[in-house]
């Protein structure tokens, strides 16, 4: 059953064509990651989720709730992390969640600000200001601020923007934790490991279209990539590769190194192969995404 | 009971700013000043009516005193609202924070009257420090109770009448000195355009200073309420729609 049904969702801001003709649905439990370089229009098709901005055409179902109409039946059960977390800076973090968790209707607000102080490890800043924090624990009050209703489904406009890289794992680790209770996630970004490390599936957006949508590992060409890298490079190492069972494509990289395409994981059968001419490295392809997104979103005379 | 939420928060933020205690004390201080003037001119036009020329010559309080007086408080109250208005939507805009508010289960109406009550609640605080005047008085005199409460009737409307307009203005910028001038300047200009005419006239009927005279002296009239009533619906349902457009722009 699919929690966010679009249809034909478009959005002009005078001339300029922010989101041109979105579709796609979004299923409970599901993360989703939309990618895209900067003026894709991941922003503001998230705004027309949250019924913060509305549509030009076209319809966004929530829930069985269509956002035009019941945007706050929709706004109870969701959770928005806007590219600026909203923060009254002359509050105190606590005081601050607990005016979210009343106005969002949580159902026993000065609990529900408790408890998300702990889940989003708040505590030993609960009594500062929220102008004196870094941006590291803004941007988790922010977080903080789009849970605090327990909703169903959260959408964060780049989650992790301005955190250093252990508060990225942190944030990571919390919104898998949040998919396992069943809670949709929508998170937009364009730090490519982080879909890779958090979403199920991926919806490129480019110049306000949907230019692909699919999982993880259909995105990165079919199947899975391993890169080996070998002491001994040779016409024989790419023919060996290719011959392995499961391997559909060889292509040569730089210094030693070889990208084998597979359907499965064939890691295994990689390392023994290359055993034979002095295996260095090996490893799931990484650049795998990172190809596609950059062959998709390389605009013809771009910006 | 969002309303109640958005109103406390308001009001809780007006008091962390500089801007609210600056307000707070030139407010009580210029009173203060204006207490002492009017009490003296009292007491000295007390003196010279009684046993005078013209006999005893009874001198009421509520008219003399209280009347000028309060009138005084509502021009000065006109002056300083827009400076408690200005930040209402302008800030939120500015600093993003309306987005917050935009995507809450809570509707536009909630807001505006939310952040509307939460003015008004300073505004309370305001005229509770001038409650010294009224029990200073209680001391000497019996004043009118009645034409007390109906001064104060006529100073919370003319000041919900200028947080109206200013939470317009501030609704219609992100900058907040902009929505201070041109809401101070629509105030004094619905408060002076009655010497532009009779009171009769059209200039006459639109100016808060015709409004007040009755209020101020204990007359409730109908019409001075519908005023009120119609001068605030009307800046607050405007500023209702310029923030229900923010959801579409």
């Amino acid at each position: 059953m699919s929690i966010i049904e679009v249809k034909n969702l478009t959005r002009r801001f005078g001339a300029l064509t922010a989101v041109d003709d979105l579709s796609f649905s979004v299923g409970q439990g599901d993360i989703v990651g939309f990618l895209g370089p900067n003026g894709a229009g991941k922003s503001t098709t998230m705004r027309m989720l949250t019924g913060s901005l509305g549509a030009t055409s076209g319809s966004v179902t929530i829930a069985g709730y269509d956002i035009g109409s019941d945007a706050r039946a929709v706004q109870r059960i969701v959770g928005y992390l806007p590219e600026t977390p909203p923060l009254y800076t002359d509050m105190t973090v606590r005081s601050y969640l607990r005016f979210c968790a009343k106005i969002k209707k949580a159902k026993s607000p000065n609990q529900a600000a408790d408890h998300v102080i702990d889940r989003v490890d708040l505590g030993l800043v609960a009594g500062r200001l929220i102008g004196n924090l870094s941006k590291g624990f803004r941007q988790r009050v922010g977080v903080a601020q789009a849970l605090v209703h327990e909703p169903r489904l959260l959408i964060l406009d780049e989650p992790t923007s301005g955190l250093d890289p252990n508060q990225r794992v942190e944030i990571r680790a919390l919104i898998g934790e949040l998919a396992k209770g069943d809670v949709t996630v929508v998170l937009s970004t364009h730090i490519l490991p982080e879909v890779e490390a958090v979403c199920g599936r991926v919806i490129i957006l480019h110049r306000g279209k949907i230019v692909a949508q699919d999982t993880l590992a259909g995105l990165s060409g079919a199947g899975q990539a391993v890169r080996v890298v070998v002491a001994r490079p040779s016409d024989a190492v790419g023919s060996a590769l290719l011959a392995l069972p499961g391997a559909l494509q060889v292509k040569v990289l730089e210094d030693g190194a070889y990208r084998v395409q597979a359907n499965d994981d064939i890691r295994e059968a990689v390392a023994a192969c290359a055993v034979n001419f002095g295996l260095l490295e090996l490893g799931r392809d990484q650049a795998g995404l990172e190809d596609v997104f950059l062959k998709l979103t390389r605009s013809e005379g771009g910006i | 009971m969002a309303v109640l939420t958005i109103a406390a928060r308001e009001f809780r933020a007006i008091f962390n700013t500089t801007i609210g205690w600056l307000v707070l004390a030139a407010f009580l201080l210029l009173n203060g000043v204006f207490f002492l003037l009017w009490l003296d001119y009292f007491a000295r036009a007390s003196a010279e009516f009684s046993g005078g020329a013209y006999g005893d010559v009874q001198l009421f309080l509520s008219e003399q005193f209280f009347a000028p007086f309060y009138g005084n408080v509502a021009t000065i109250l006109l002056l300083v609202c827009p400076a408690v208005s200005m930040r209402m939507f302008a800030e939120e805009r500015s600093k993003k924070t309306l987005e917050l508010l935009l995507t809450s289960p809570v509707s536009t109406a909630e807001i505006v009257l939310g952040k509307f009550l939460g003015a008004m609640g300073f505004i309370t605080v305001l005229l509770l420090g001038l409650s010294y005047a009224p029990i200073l008085l209680w001391f000497w005199s019996t004043p009118d109770l009645g034409s007390l409460l109906s001064a104060h009737l006529a100073l919370f409307l003319v000041a919900g009448s200028a947080i109206a307009i200013g939470a317009l203005f501030s609704s219609l910028t992100d900058n907040q000195i902009t929505a201070l001038v041109l809401t101070v300047s629509v105030g004094l200009a619905l408060y002076v355009i009655g010497s532009a005419g009779t009171p009769d006239s059209f200039a006459g009927q639109i100016s808060i200073l015709n409004h007040i005279d009755d209020l101020l002296l204990g007359g409730i009239r109908l019409s001075d309420l519908a005023y009120f009533v119609g001068l605030i619906g009307v800046f607050l349902f405007a500023t209702h729609q310029k923030v229900e457009s923010f959801r579409w722009s």
